[in-house]
Formats: C-alpha cells, structure tokens, sequence
C-alpha cells in the first residue's frame, strides 16, 4: 500500500477520532426544555384547584399554553387586544355571570396578557375564575 | 507590476472563485486551501496575496458585505504569507497537507475570534464549539486535496510559468 494512501487512512482516523471525542464530551446537547414553570387553575365553585409543571423552550405564555390546551382544557378567543383566555379545565367562564379568568405571576396580578408575558424560569402562572 | 502580472492575478483569482463555486455544494469541502498554497509556493508571494485579495473582493461581490469579510481579508492572506515561508524551508507535498490541515481545522476558530469582537467572547465560544464538526471535515479534505493534488497543480503551474516567463 502506497505511503499517501496510508497517511489518507490515518488522518481519516484521526479526525474521526477527533469527531467521535467531540460528539461525545463538547457538542450541546439537545435539552427538552430549559425553563421550569408551574400552571395553576383555580375554579372555586367546581372545587378546582389544579397545578401542573412544565418544562419549556418557548418564549411567551400563549405559546405554552397553546402546546399543552388538550391537558389544561383551555379555550382562548383571538380580541383586538390579543389572545384572551376564555376556559380552564373545560370551564368556560360566563360573561353574562361577569365571570373572567384573573392572571397572576408569582402571586401578582399581570400587568400585561398572555401574548405579552415572557415565560422565566420558576415563574408559576395562576388562572382563577374571578368576577368583576 | 507588469501588464502580464494583472493578467495573471485576474486569471488566477477568476479560477480559484470559480473552483470554489464548483465545491460549494459539499459543505467545508474547498480547494481554495490548495490553490493558495500552490500559488504561494511557485508564482512568488506578492502576485499570490494580490490574488487571495482579489478573490475576497470578489466573495464580497457575489454574497455581500458582512462580519466574515473582515476575517476573509486576513485569514486567506495569512495562509498565503505562511505557505511562502514554508516553500522556503521544503518542497514536500506533506508539510504542505500538514498546513491546509491545520488550516482547516483552525479556520472556524479563527473566525470565533473575530465575531468575538462584534459579539462578545461567550458568542464567539459557542460559535466555534458548534462549528466545531465542520472544521472536522475542513481540515480533513484539505489535508487530503493537498497532499493528492499539490504535487501535479505546482508541475502544471510551474510548466505554464516558464512557457509565458513569468518566473
């Protein structure tokens, strides 16, 4: 076997070496969501009080709560204002009973609606059937 | 500069974006690495880093002007200038393999550092690791572009230099 052909075969070796070393202990790896948040829904009068937490990568509320609307059974409207959430765990709120779901963040009440929340790590977001 | 030589470096810097053309589907496959340092090694380094100069001006031409056009501007020149110093310590198609490989596999480094200074260190960091395959594989195919091709490009090069006297 010609000496080129040999180098050819040891250098392959060596860079894949050099790829497998890389793969194995440097690249970043893929991690399913990188901030933790909690969910909680209450809904007083059908004895609802719901917490789950998810991990997410996504940026603002509305898309994680759009991700997981089948597990909190949520309904939204699309207002002018932006998205408006109209149901917790499949209980829609009674505009006629001047119902609403208030939105807190960490025990606050939100100044801004969902589109325009920034999901952080830890933060956990409230839903509670309220009236006005 | 004679009239032959901006030919020559018109030529010259014409082939090597076109050779670079024809590889752009294979993604960190190039033989620019082996056309500098063959120019740099038998037609003398001023006409080289002319043509390495042309041949970014050009790149700027054809994709636009960005952050990587000032590494450009360094980076190919830099491989001219140390392939001519190493043409004057050996001939051997090896040492010259070693560069392109060392060149390849430094090149997304290179350009960490210069995105460094538009972004900040932590970017540029993690550029390089995330580039980290492609600079793998670039440093791989130019050892063996190199090492296949340096020896029958310089005798062709050589033979068409001393036909037009350009040496």
């Amino acid at each position: 076997m010609s000496k080129k052909i040999i180098t050819i075969i040891t250098v392959l070796l060596v860079f894949g070496l050099l790829y497998v070393s890389y793969e194995a202990y440097i690249a970043p790896k893929a991690v399913e969501g990188s901030k933790e948040v909690t969910i909680q829904i209450v809904v007083e009068k059908e004895n609802i009080d719901k917490t789950f937490t998810f991990r997410t990568d996504h940026e603002f509320l509305t898309d994680l709560l759009k991700e997981k609307q089948e597990q909190l059974g949520a309904s939204f409207d699309s207002t002018q204002y932006g998205t408006m959430i109209t149901g917790m765990m499949n209980y829609k709120a009674d505009p006629a009973a001047n119902e609403f779901f208030l939105f807190q963040i960490n025990g606050d009440d939100a100044m801004a609606g969902t589109d325009d929340t920034p999901i952080q790590d830890g933060d956990t977001y409230k839903f509670i059937l309220t009236k006005w | 500069m004679k009239i032959r030589d901006i030919v020559l470096i018109g030529l010259l810097s014409a082939a090597t974006t076109a050779g670079k053309a024809a590889l752009s589907i294979i993604p960190n496959v190039e033989i620019v690495t082996l056309f500098f340092i063959v120019f740099a090694s038998t037609i003398g380094l001023k006409r080289s880093l002319f043509i390495a100069i042309v041949f970014v001006t050009t790149e700027i031409l054809i994709y636009g002007f960005s952050t990587w056009v000032i590494g450009y501007y360094f980076i190919w020149p830099l491989l001219v200038l140390i392939a001519s110093l190493l043409s004057r310590k050996t001939s051997s198609e090896y040492g010259y393999a070693v560069l392109a490989g060392l060149f390849g596999l430094c090149f997304g480094l290179f350009f960490a550092i210069t995105e460094s200074f538009f972004y900040g260190p932590a970017y540029g960091f993690a550029y390089w690791i995330n580039g980290l395959t492609f600079d793998f594989i670039h440093g791989a195919s130019n050892f063996i572009i190199v090492l296949l091709l340096f020896k029958p490009m310089e005798k062709i090069l050589d033979m068409q230099a001393s036909r037009l006297q350009l040496l």
